[in-house]
């Protein structure tokens, strides 16, 4: 069963407040949730949200659903969201994000690799066109300008950082 | 909505080029309806909130170069609104459009089909071949949301009626609209059943075929249906609603709208009641079990016979009456009793005193019997007042011979039906009067007779609810033909012959209670 940490039922129980609606918090609550449950949302969750924020769990599910930014499956430790709009897409984007696969061991979209460190999604415009391809790792700040040898680079540097921990 | 205008300044406008007035702060559409001029409308209904989603209400004003929907913009003096014209026209077929995009189009198997919001409007706006040339999106079909409602996701056109409903009706928020564009689905999380004792209702407001009724669906195509109104014997509620039937009996029934008594609304468990009315529940016979003989017989001879060995027999005999039945009936009996037989030995029956009070402060009461406030006036106004330990008692030492019991209507409601059976048939002589068939009853040996009664879809009548306001019901179909109403069981009981009057078919509809309007989704969806 999931359970907020002390720190994060505190964050929780303040948004409540900040809006006029307790609904307006519901986004805010799940990034933390998912933060703290290894980067995915479940119905576990969700039920644990809703009793804490006392909004009915449907009405959680409903915001869980439509934003891809909560992920409705475990991902890999790195997360990453390789644009592939009309820019990135025109500066190879595609074709970087099926390389960084491979490297990855990630065989579908969506997967986790067999080490646990990625997962790969494409997604829309991140509004960052003037530095396609560009991606973005988890919730870190924009990897930018780059290219196939650098995606290559990437993911080696990050399966080294992530072992190391 | 339709209540009293006392204070609230009014407004007007011009719908069409016609005149019209309403309340100030009105929408729009609550001006089309109140007027009852078509207007094509989804997600729109006139007992939840605004969600302003299916954009099909799209109208003309005058000075505003944009179409406005009519459903989320208020009305404003002197305003003039249109929605004939051509430019209004083209935009709900686009929108009609856009609707069907992913919709099955699965008319011939639907069970919506006749009283579908889409095919109506398509007849009136769209009646144009799809521009899509794209793949349909599947989703979910046949989906079980509950014990009482089944989901065809591919049918939905989320126009989130439902999702109003079960927030802010019975307030319990199972359902939700999930995953977003053209995989949204409406659903419950986790899949939990939906089990609030109002769900039914979300089939009635679904515009489309998506949410079906469990009970219902494919029984009958609701073209073979005939309807008429009347009200739930359920409880001391009184819910308006129409019962659905045809030559086999009732089939299903739906809420009318009446501001006083249920809102839009009925509970799932008046949803059931109808299954007591129909033929194989009945109890069918009369029958006369007297010496160890058992006679069968038609139930106007058998009256006239039981009428015959009861005149004059003073206290010796006592009458049981339960809440089921009308204020003329209750008053035919009682008369009867008092001023023929010569007994004012008159029974209440209360199948549940300890709920009898309860309210859970939606609809649903726990006083499971339409009439108890009629019954309970017949009774005073014949300054009848007896304990129910008198009956027993009086059993007991002889002092009643013959017990008559009227009732109950609905035997499912009486959950003491069976301790009553063996309480009441230790008098010398059971005569037991009632609609549904019984094994105990009909087991019983002794003297007995069993006298089959109508139900409150067979006869007219007047209903005191629980607030006191007077109901009058008018027969819906005919169903047990020789059963009786206890008007007619007294007439017949005194010697007199009855005069038949069968159900007329066309009658005019009942007028029950004031501030009754029909309510669209119960008659032809989105026409009045
Ligand atoms: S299931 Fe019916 S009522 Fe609910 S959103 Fe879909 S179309 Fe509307
Ligand atoms: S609340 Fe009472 S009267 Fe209304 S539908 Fe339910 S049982 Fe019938
Ligand atoms: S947008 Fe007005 S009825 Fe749906």
């Amino acid at each position: 069963m999931f359970k907020l940490s002390e720190e994060g039922l505190k964050y929780v129980k303040s948004e409540l407040t900040r809006y006029e609606t307790k609904q307006s918090a519901i986004i805010r609550s799940l990034y933390r949730a998912q933060d703290e449950n290894g980067g995915w949302v479940n119905h576990d969750v969700i039920s644990h949200l809703s009793e804490v924020m006392e909004i009915p769990a449907a009405q959680i599910e409903e915001v869980a659903t439509f934003y891809t930014m909560f992920n409705q499956k475990p991902v890999g430790k790195y997360h990453i969201q390789v644009c592939c709009t009309l820019t990135c897409g025109m500066m190879g984007g595609r074709e970087l994000c099926d390389a960084m696969m491979k490297e990855a061991g990630c065989k579908e979209m969506g997967d986790v690799s067999a080490d646990g460190m990625f997962t790969f999604s494409k997604v829309e415009c991140l509004g960052s066109c003037d530095t396609a391809p560009m991606l973005q790792i988890n919730r870190d700040p924009y990897t930018e300008n780059l290219n196939m040898e650098k995606g290559l680079q990437l993911v080696r540097d990050l399966r080294a950082r992530g072992k190391g921990h | 909505m339709h209540s009293s205008t006392t204070n609230v300044p009014m407004v007007k406008i011009q719908v069409n080029g016609q005149e019209v007035e309403v309340k100030e702060g009105s929408t729009i559409i609550e001006a089309f309806y109140q007027n009852k001029i078509d207007i094509a409308h989804y997600c729109w209904h006139p007992g939840l909130s605004v969600a302003g989603v299916c954009r099909l209400c799209m109208v003309e004003i005058e000075g505003n170069p944009r179409l406005q929907i009519a459903c989320n913009t208020t009305v404003t003096p002197g305003m003039r609104v249109s929605n004939v014209s051509e430019k209004v026209k083209d935009a709900v077929k686009w929108g009609l459009d856009f609707h069907l995009i992913n919709h099955p189009l699965d008319c011939p198997i639907c069970d919506q089909a006749g009283e579908c919001g889409l095919q109506d409007q398509y007849m009136k706006y769209g009646r144009n071949d799809s521009k899509m040339g794209e793949a349909k999106v599947k989703k979910h079909k046949v989906v079980d949301l509950g014990p009482r409602v089944v989901l065809d996701s591919e049918r939905c056109i989320l126009c989130s009626r439902c999702v109003r409903f079960c927030d802010e009706v019975p307030k319990t928020s199972e359902l939700g609209i999930f995953n977003r564009g053209d995989r949204a689905e409406v659903g419950t999380f986790d899949g939990k059943p939906l089990t609030n004792k109002y769900s039914t209702n979300v089939v009635d407001i679904c515009p489309v075929g998506a949410l079906t009724s469990r009970d219902f669906r494919f029984r009958q195509r609701v073209w073979f249906l005939k309807d008429k109104e009347t009200i739930c014997t359920g409880c001391s509620t009184g819910c308006n609603v129409k019962a659905y039937y045809n030559k086999e009996g009732v089939f299903r029934v739906k809420p009318v709208y009446n501001a006083a008594v249920n809102g839009h609304w009925m509970c799932d468990d008046g949803r059931d009641i109808y299954k007591f009315v129909n033929r194989e529940n009945r109890l069918i016979d009369a029958k006369l079990v007297s010496g160890g003989k058992t006679e069968h017989m038609q139930p106007m001879e058998l009256a006239k016979r039981l009428g015959a060995t009861l005149k004059g027999q003073g206290a010796s005999v006592a009458l049981v009456l339960t809440g089921s039945h009308s204020v003329e009936e209750y008053e035919a009996i009682v008369s009867y009793f008092k001023n023929d037989v010569g007994t004012t030995q008159i029974y209440h029956w209360i199948n549940n005193p300890d709920t009898i009070d309860s309210f859970d402060g939606i609809l649903i009461r726990g006083d499971k019997n339409p009439n108890t406030k009629g019954l309970i006036e017949v009774l005073a106004k014949n300054g009848v007042s007896t304990q129910w330990k008198s009956l027993t008692d009086s059993i007991g030492t002889g002092a009643v011979k013959t017990v008559v019991v009227a009732g109950p209507e609905n035997q499912a409601l009486f959950p003491d039906m069976k301790v009553k059976i063996s309480e009441l048939s230790k008098a010398a002589k059971l005569v037991w009067m009632t609609a549904g068939k019984n094994s105990e009853l009909e087991s019983l040996t002794g003297d007995v007779a069993l006298l089959p009664l109508k139900t409150y879809v067979e006869k007219p009548g007047t209903f005191v609810n629980h607030a006191g306001l007077r109901q009058k019901t008018q027969p819906v179909t005919s169903i047990v033909p020789g059963a009786l109403s206890l008007v007619e069981a007294v007439q017949l009981f005194r010697g007199e012959e009855l005069v038949a009057k069968p159900v007329q078919e066309g009658e005019k509809p009942n007028e029950i209670g004031k501030g009754r309007v029909h309510n669209e989704f119960t008659l032809t969806r989105g026409v009045w």
